[in-house]
């Protein structure tokens, strides 16, 4: 799933849906930022000192003519690895792909119960239930003759949290929040998939 | 019991009378000719939001602008490269509830000529403010640089 809703419907309308919704969202900026509307900060679109590091984890590049063909194979290897392809566009070599599996954990539980003990019974954390893993990837020719492509990848998740009691005041579930995938484990088995498929398909033609 | 009933008559129609006459200061507004006109603070938008690049290959334009938007963090959600347009989404870190999002087009004015232009939303804000495009379009200037770079001299 996208971050963004398709239509007119805005990423913070759709959180704050219904009107329980609203309420937790309401508490959640008060909480977050005292009742201020919050702004852009006025550094928004600066490279930042973390982005050649990220960049180089999430960059391989390939010594082969054929982008279309190392495409395919991301997307075979995305299959592979349990996702699904949503969106595609040969053109500029774009894939998005998505996977959704449980986002429970052990600890969370345990915190929950810890947190209502000591809490006299009051406080009810909500847990992480559901999360849709995401991958956005870019192919990319990086001489004009294209004998060299370049692949980047993003992986990021998006979590969905259970319900859950702050006092008197039910905290319904569904508040998501997103965080990017930065262990370089992940993109490190995605790119060997890849190149041994890169290298399987470069024979079988 | 007759006095109760009479009140219950009078609630309704003290209410009734308070409303005409609070409807009564309301004078319908009129539609002005001017409505859909572009403004001034539109034009200022515009000229804000969009730069002319001097490249001829529009599909190495789109992703230059692909590659930029990517090394500021940025997802790419959707791209077409029939209309130019790429449009991508961060939720702002380190909070993670700030959603900013992103959508460029890529419209080549003349042969040599290509018009670029990023409308940026912050929530469901949109960002008007002229430094955030400035910076917006020095890395993309930075990442179409390298890209003609790294092309020999023909």
């Amino acid at each position: 799933m996208p971050i963004t809703p398709p239509s007119s419907e805005r990423p913070r309308a759709s959180r704050c849906g219904t009107l329980a919704g609203a309420a937790a969202c309401l508490l959640a900026a008060s909480l977050l930022s005292g009742c201020v509307a919050r702004t852009e900060p006025a550094d928004l679109f600066t490279l930042t000192p973390d982005m050649p590091k990220n960049r180089v984890m999430q960059t391989r590049m390939f010594e082969t003519p054929n982008e279309r063909e190392l495409l395919s194979a991301s997307a075979a290897v995305l299959q592979d690895l349990g996702f699904q392809v949503e969106e595609s566009q040969r053109e500029v070599g774009f894939l998005r792909a998505t996977k959704e599996r449980s986002a429970r954990e052990y600890g969370q539980y345990v915190a929950r119960v810890l947190v209502l003990i000591l809490s006299l019974g009051k406080m009810l954390q909500p847990v992480d239930l559901h999360q849709q893993i995401s991958a956005a990837l870019i192919t990319r020719p990086l001489n004009p003759e294209a004998t060299r492509q370049e692949v980047r990848i993003m992986f990021y998740r998006v979590v969905w949290k259970g319900d859950g009691q702050a006092d008197r005041q039910y905290i319904p579930p569904g508040a998501q929040y997103m965080e990017m995938i930065r262990d370089p484990e992940i993109y490190q088995q995605f790119f060997a998939k890849l190149s041994k498929a890169v290298f399987l398909e470069a024979h079988r033609i | 019991m007759k006095e109760s009933t009479m009140k219950m008559t009078l609630l309704p129609a003290g209410l009734l009378l308070a409303g005409i006459l609070s409807l009564q200061g309301c004078v319908a507004p009129q539609a002005t000719q001017d409505l859909l006109a572009p403004t001034d603070a539109q034009m200022k938008m515009r000229s804000l939001q969009t730069r002319t690049f001097d490249l001829k290959d529009r599909n190495a334009a789109i992703r230059g602008v692909i590659a930029s938007l990517q090394d500021l963090g940025f997802i790419i959600e959707r791209a077409n490269e029939g209309l130019g347009l790429v449009s991508a989404a961060r939720f702002a870190e380190p909070n993670y509830y700030d959603v900013v999002t992103i959508t460029v087009t890529v419209r080549q004015d003349t042969p040599e000529k290509m018009s670029i232009r990023a409308n940026a939303i912050y929530n469901n804000k949109p960002i008007d403010d002229p430094k955030v495009y400035q910076n917006f379009f020095a890395s993309l200037q930075r990442a179409l640089f390298l890209a003609e770079e790294s092309k020999p001299a023909s």
